[in-house]
């Protein structure tokens, strides 16, 4: 999703970053910091100007290490291994952070005085599963759930669901007057589903503790397989359409905006970044309703997915790492960084970013049923791409859901295997390789 | 007229069939039409009652606020426990979801106090100005949609809270369960509208995604602009209604009808296959019974028809099937085959069975195709020739004589086939009759072939005769004239000599005559068996060389002999017929090429058909006088010579080629011959040999030598003596010159890696053979053996070779066999240091030996006596077997030799003579060799010999070569007796 989800632009400002990154120690009097982060990461607009914020307020310079994306996990777990771990520390809370031993190696910012000033979804997504806070979030903010076209449900006389089954209703009615209801792109687009995923862990942490210890599996837990039946019920009666294994992503704005599909599963900020209303809709045709999947009755949204700065807790320079983020944390510092973009507030003082309209309607509907990254961030193991990879072998007729459940599985304890986590086997080539 | 007669009860039964569907098409119709008004009707009183329900429903609800606000009124604390445990008892019974004491301000609470706010829209109004009872739609926090029945109230206060008016709310689920019905399947929906569209309350499971049914309608259904004006007009008077219209695909009866509040309309929603399912359900039942009872009567009444015309049909095909079941009974049993086709389409109506017989053409073939005859026939190509055919008037007949051939034996047949033409029940019919004239022809063949045999005979004999009279006084002219001329010069020792020499080759001549003509007479009448043991491939070429090289040289012709590839040296085989095949061809070859001529004898191997044979292909080739082509197709016939100056010229019988072709189909091989007058002839056998097993001369190279150098300007050789090495276990070198060849056993004395064995052609360009040996020799040494390898007779060169350095010849075409001949000695001189034995038979293997001779003829007996005499050797004779046998029983051990036996002998034959000698109690009685000596030189007269326990076999008239060789093969084992002599 990240892949798509943010394109790197304003390569002026990473020259000036690279600049900024290979200048001689500072003469001033604080230490030079290092931050170390995705190059494309590090390109994003507001990052720029938080860190030139900084650089001109304090007079201290940053070192910034920006690694090429694809090759960002292992070069920054090699710096880690090697004792060249940064100051500063830019990565997203999901699994691939369990490389980096938070334990060891991150100081938990629970007594921060900037901690009260996130959102609720905000802080809930740092939070770790004892409840510290990992790092501050500084990220374009986002509620994930289904976009639908307002416009054509209401000349249709017809309005959102409300409840799955009201969902599963909507659906079928719209397929029997002739619509496509949800444009489901099959070929590589790996995050539907997580949001569905979300409440059966977020709504039930015990579940989640026992799936991470590898004492229980998907398919011990029937939400999974009511998911995944829904999945294969939903493409049999034609809800996705004809084509939906051959749509990927860059299909899905022409469908939305042409009108070929009613709903789909996405961010807002995606209307903002890859939806171009060149079909006979636009953004403003378009709505907020939860996500129904089988899962929940109520329906679910995804809080957004936030990369977080996070501080050493070896750095030699801890005391200025985390007057760092106090700055960045500045109602005065974070709105000039944040001037213009498209997010939900991570801050509870954000004012100078552009709300989604569609957001700020479902508001009451996001308030109840809202849940914080879950699947993709907590679970042990999880590959979006595995879990598309069983999906697809399903809608392809490969396996049924049974086998779909069990690929789920079989890809997750593999990966946590490989991952080196607690309880889940080494796959058979490492553990023969010693 | 007639045919219109055949067809009027179709026709009939068409109009009768077509009348009934058009009635019941109407009827069905009609059918139809009032049960659709009835399923309609009783649509509008199902749903007429649900409203009636609802209607009763929705007044019971604003009675029950009537007496909650007369209650509240009378009370006489509002905020006492009273009101509260009324409103438990009134909730208890009607069964809401909630009480409301609702303000002027839009503030409500429920009786446990809890303050909220409700939007009733533009009801507040009906409600709080013009006090009139409402019902409206509500969400509540949390998403819950309820139904709030409101009504004016007595202002008044309860818990501190000022209201004006009640209200009660009902779940929206809870509610649509009272307006769902069981009937239509569950397919119907329904719905509590507004007249705008807007839904209140939806029967939908799980909620409702409609949010204005009106707007639903006008985008999805084919409802008209004038049906929507109708219906949108019939929803603001409050007018009930019902139409018909398509949502999506499907369609739907839409019934509505006002509830009688407000502006509410209770909206049904049916699929049409479901309001009339039921009705439907009976009208298809209707048709089934209808549909069986007119089959019914119809079949009653066709039934008879159908018997009758099925029974007459049947009849006529039993009849049929007699008649064609007898027809092929009686074809069967006879050689004529009998087709009949249909004139129009040439389609086989009959054809007998027996064609599978005599033509091997499965019925069912020919039944499809009659063209599949094509494929048997040898001299018609188009069997059934339709432009033929359709000459033929009808009721006329025509015929053609006609080959065929059987499909599988390929047996050939003739036929007369005769066609007649006729008219069967008014259709156009061929009959064709094969008549079978097979025995008549190969009669007429038989009596032609005999005719044309005993002409050929007659003229073969008589050319035979005229031959034979011709060939045999030529030689016996020569032996009887010079005989003469040896009795008057017999004082003249050169002329004596001279005609010695001369009847002595008309003698050969003679007996190579008589020879040929025996076995000519043997082959021909079937006696002649092979007598196949193994032998050496290489050993019966070097025999063929030695036997044709001089001849081949006295005519300064080249005689090369090639072995392509690397056949097997030890085949299973008759070696004597094989030998007698190839001396044939290459004597031939010899003697009709011209002085200076080419001649190139090819070995080559083929792939054989299993694993435990070897197929060999024999090439002689020749640059010669060559032959007609007409003179080819009988080349292997007796007494055939091609007429030519220059063959007239050259003795032969004519039997040669003609004994050769025997012995090779005796063999089971194949000859062929391709020739060109004036440019020569090439003869190609092709035989088949079983192969002995192994003898282990594999391990012997492998053991000895490990690497050897081949030198041969001729690439091919090389690559032979490689593949033929390499298979043995020998790394061969190789290099196509002899300057290569120096050079890479010196390198290779250099690296301390000599060559075991190195092998040098005689005749290279450049530096040959024998100058590359002296050259190795200066710079390598004397340690490495060189051997020569040439095609040619090395005793001319023999002495300057040896000085040179080289050590022993190998002859060409390299076998692995006659290589370890020559390299054995080598070796065991290495090892040994000169005491290697010398093998081979001795000069004057005979001188000393004592011989008893068996022969009966005393005139054969003197010559033996002198030709032994003049080899030095003794011999005692017997006059017939029985004293051959006395004579050796009475000997001493050591006596004699040898024995030469007769086989043809008065008393007792030569082969019951060798039993006995061989069963008597003699000490040499086992080990005495016994050689037949014999006029009998077939094949199965070796075996016989062999089988009666004789060692070997000589042919008369005596060939002291060949005496000498056996001699010396059978006595090499013992030495000559001391003073033995003739007696």
């Amino acid at each position: 999703m990240n892949a798509r989800r943010f394109m790197a632009w304003l390569p002026a400002l990473a020259a000036a970053l690279l600049l900024t990154a290979c200048s001689g120690p500072s003469d001033q009097d604080g230490a030079t910091l290092s931050v170390m982060g995705k190059k494309s990461d590090l390109n994003k607009s507001y990052m720029t100007s938080i860190l030139e914020q900084y650089e001109q307020a304090t007079g201290n310079e940053l070192r910034v290490i920006a690694y090429e994306d694809a090759e960002y996990e292992t070069s920054a777990e090699r710096d880690f291994a090697n004792g060249d771990a940064p100051d500063v520390f830019l990565h997203f809370h999901n699994a691939d952070l369990d490389r980096f031993d938070a334990d060891e190696n991150f100081y938990y910012l629970n007594d921060e005085s900037w901690v009260s000033d996130l959102t609720d979804s905000a802080l809930a997504y740092c939070e770790d599963t004892d409840g510290n806070v990992m790092g501050l979030p500084f990220w374009e903010n986002s509620v994930s759930g289904c976009y639908y076209n307002k416009t054509i449900l209401d000349s249709l006389g017809m309005r959102p669901a409300t409840t799955q089954a009201e969902f599963d209703m909507l659906c079928q009615t719209l397929t029997d007057i002739g619509y496509t209801p949800i444009c489901w792109p099959a070929d590589g687009c790996t995050w539907m589903f997580q949001f569905a995923m979300d409440p059966i862990f977020a709504d039930d942490p015990a579940l989640l503790e026992r799936l991470n210890k590898n004492e229980i599996t998907y398919a011990d837990i029937p939400a999974v397989t009511d998911m995944v039946q829904w999945i294969a019920d939903a493409a049999e009666k034609g809800w996705f359409g004809r084509d939906y294994m051959s749509i990927g992503w860059d299909e899905i704005g022409p469908v939305m905006s042409s009108g070929g599909a009613v709903m789909t599963f996405i961010w807002d900020t995606w209307f903002y970044t890859d939806f171009a209303a060149d079909g006979a809709y636009a953004k403003e045709d378009f709505a907020l309703m939860p996500v129904f999947m089988d899962t929940v009755d109520g329906g679910t949204y995804e809080g957004g997915n936030l990369n977080m700065m996070m501080v050493n807790k070896n750095s030699a320079h801890l005391e200025q790492a985390l007057d760092f983020l106090a700055f960045c944390a500045a109602p005065e510092h974070y709105n000039k960084a944040f001037d213009g973009i498209s997010t939900v507030n991570c801050f509870k003082g954000q004012t100078t970013n552009i709300q989604s309209q569609m957001v700020t309607d479902a508001s009451v509907s996001i308030e109840a049923n809202e849940r914080v990254s879950t699947a993709a961030s907590k679970i042990v193991g999880y590959s979006a791409e595995d879990v598309a990879s069983a999906l697809k072998s399903l809608l392809l007729g490969q396996t049924d859901v049974a086998g779909c459940v069990q690929m789920m599985d079989e890809y997750r304890i593999r990966q946590a295997g490989i991952q080196g986590a607690e309880g889940f086997p080494a796959p058979p080539d490492q553990s023969a390789g010693g | 007229m007639k045919r219109f007669r055949k067809f009027l009860p179709l026709i009939l039964m068409a109009i009768v069939g077509a009348a009934v569907i058009v009635i019941g098409v109407v009827y069905f119709d009609f059918i139809s039409q009032r049960i659709y008004e009835d399923s309609t009707g009783h649509l509008e009183e199902i749903y007429g009652q649900v409203n009636r329900s609802f209607g009763i429903f929705v007044e019971q609800n604003w009675g029950l606020l009537d007496s909650c606000d007369d209650c509240f009124a009378l009370a006489e604390e509002t905020d006492g426990a009273a009101i509260g445990e009324f409103i438990a008892d009134k909730k208890d019974y009607w069964g809401f979801s909630e009480f409301y004491f609702l303000s002027h301000d839009g503030s409500c609470m429920t009786p446990s106090g809890e303050k909220s706010s409700m939007d009733l829209g533009e009801a507040w109004d009906l409600l709080i100005d013009r006090q009139e009872p409402i019902m409206t739609g509500q969400t509540l926090p949390g998403g819950k949609e309820v139904t709030v029945f409101a009504a004016p109230a007595r202002p008044g206060t309860y818990k501190d809270f000022s209201f004006d008016a009640i209200a009660v709310s009902y779940t929206n689920a809870d509610l649509a369960a009272s307006l769902e019905v069981d009937a239509f399947s569950g397919q119907a929906k329904c719905f509590v509208i507004h007249n705008d569209g807007s839904v209140l309350l939806s029967t939908q499971t799980g909620g409702s995604v409609f949010g204005n049914y009106l707007t639903y309608l006008k985008a999805v259904s084919d409802m008209d602009a004038a049906g929507f004006e109708k219906m949108q007009s019939d929803w603001r008077g409050s007018v009930s209604g019902l139409v018909q219209c398509k949502l999506g695909d499907v369609s739907h009866c839409i019934l509505y009808q006002p509830v009688g509040y407000q502006d509410y309309i209770l909206l049904s929603v049916v699929p049409e296959s479901a309001v009339s399912a039921g009705f439907l359900s009976v009208q298809q039942t209707t048709i089934g019974v209808l549909a069986v009872i007119f089959l019914l009567i119809g079949a009653m009444a066709v039934a008879p028809i159908i018997l009758r015309t099925r029974q007459r049909s049947r009849m006529d095909r039993m009849e049929l099937r007699y008649r064609e079941r007898m027809f092929d009974v009686l074809s069967s049993s006879v050689d004529d085959i009998f087709l009949m086709l249909n004139a129009a389409n040439h389609r086989v109506d009959y054809i007998s069975p027996n064609i599978q017989r005599l033509l091997g053409i499965p019925v069912e073939e020919a039944r499809k195709n009659i063209r599949v005859m094509e494929k048997c026939a040898v001299n018609y190509n188009v069997v059934i020739p339709k432009d033929e055919l359709a000459a033929i008037p009808l009721n006329g007949n025509k015929y053609w004589e006609c080959e065929y051939m059987h499909q599988s034996t390929g047996e050939r047949r003739w036929y007369r086939m005769t066609v007649y033409h006729m008219s069967i029940q008014e259709v156009e019919k061929y009959i064709i009759v094969l008549s079978d004239r097979t025995v008549e022809q190969q009669m007429n063949q038989k009596l032609q072939e005999a005719l044309d045999a005993a002409q050929s005979a007659n003229e073969a004999k008589s050319n035979f005769l005229s031959n034979m009279s011709h060939d045999i006084r030529t030689p016996m002219n020569a032996i009887v004239g010079f005989s003469v001329l040896l009795e008057k010069d017999a004082g003249d020792p050169e002329k004596v000599r001279e005609y010695t020499r001369k009847i002595t080759a008309s003698s050969h001549h003679l007996l190579s005559l008589i020879n040929d003509v025996l076995d000519m007479s043997k082959i021909e009448s079937g006696k002649t068996s092979l007598n196949v043991d193994r032998f050496s491939l290489p050993e019966l070429l070097d025999e063929l060389n030695i036997i044709l090289l001089p001849q081949a040289k006295a005519k300064e012709q080249s005689l090369t002999t090639h072995v392509q590839g690397a056949p097997p040296e030890q085949i299973m085989g008759d070696k004597l017929r094989l030998n007698q095949i190839l001396i044939n061809l290459l004597s031939n070859a010899i003697k009709y090429t011209p002085e200076g001529g080419k001649i190139d004898f090819v070995v080559s191997e083929l792939p054989a058909a299993a694993p435990q044979y070897v197929k060999l292909r024999f090439t002689v080739r020749d640059n010669g006088i060559g032959m007609s082509e007409d003179f080819q197709k009988t080349v292997f016939d007796p007494f055939s010579r091609e007429i030519s100056s220059v063959t007239n010229k050259i003795q032969g019988t004519g039997l040669g080629m003609a004994i050769t072709k025997n012995l090779v189909d005796l063999m089971g091989g194949i000859i062929q011959v391709e020739s060109q007058p004036g440019q020569g002839s090439t003869f190609t056998v092709e035989l088949s040999f079983v192969l002995p097993e192994q003898d282990g001369s594999e391990d012997w190279f492998r053991q000895r030598i490990g690497r050897m150098l081949v030198a041969d300007d001729e690439e091919d050789i090389c690559l032979d003596v490689r593949k033929i090495m390499g298979d043995a276990g020998v790394d061969v070198s190789f290099v196509t010159d002899g300057a290569a060849a120096v050079e890479s056993a010196v390198a290779a004395h250099s690296r301390g890696e000599d060559y075991h064995v190195i092998l040098l052609d005689w005749k290279m360009p450049g530096v040959d053979g024998v100058e590359a040996a002296r050259m190795i020799r200066q710079r390598v040494g004397e340690s490495v053996p060189i051997l020569v390898l040439t095609s040619y007779d090395w005793a001319e060169i023999e002495e300057e070779a040896r000085r040179a350095g080289i050590n022993a010849f190998v002859p060409k075409p390299f076998f692995a066999s006659t290589f370890m001949q020559a390299i054995k000695p080598l070796f065991a001189e290495q090892s040994e240091r000169h005491d290697a034995p010398a093998e081979g038979p001795a000069p004057g293997v005979m001188s000393g030996r004592l011989f008893l001779v068996a022969e009966d003829n005393e005139m054969n007996a003197e010559i033996l006596t002198e030709l032994l005499a003049m080899e030095g050797a003794g011999c005692e004779v017997a006059v017939n077997g029985r004293q051959a046998v006395d004579m050796f029983a009475a000997s001493e051990p050591g006596h004699y030799d040898m024995i030469l036996m007769d086989v043809q002998m008065p008393v007792m034959n030569g082969y019951e003579a060798t039993r006995e000698i061989r069963a008597c109690g003699h000490p040499e009685a086992r080990t005495i060799p016994i050689v037949a000596m014999t006029a009998n030189t077939f094949a199965e007269d070796v075996r016989n010999a062999l089988d009666a326990g004789m060692d070997g076999h000589l042919g008369k008239p005596v060939d002291m070569e060949a005496v000498r060789e056996l001699v010396g093969r059978l006595l090499n084992r013992t030495p000559p007796r001391e003073g033995g002599d003739a007696t």
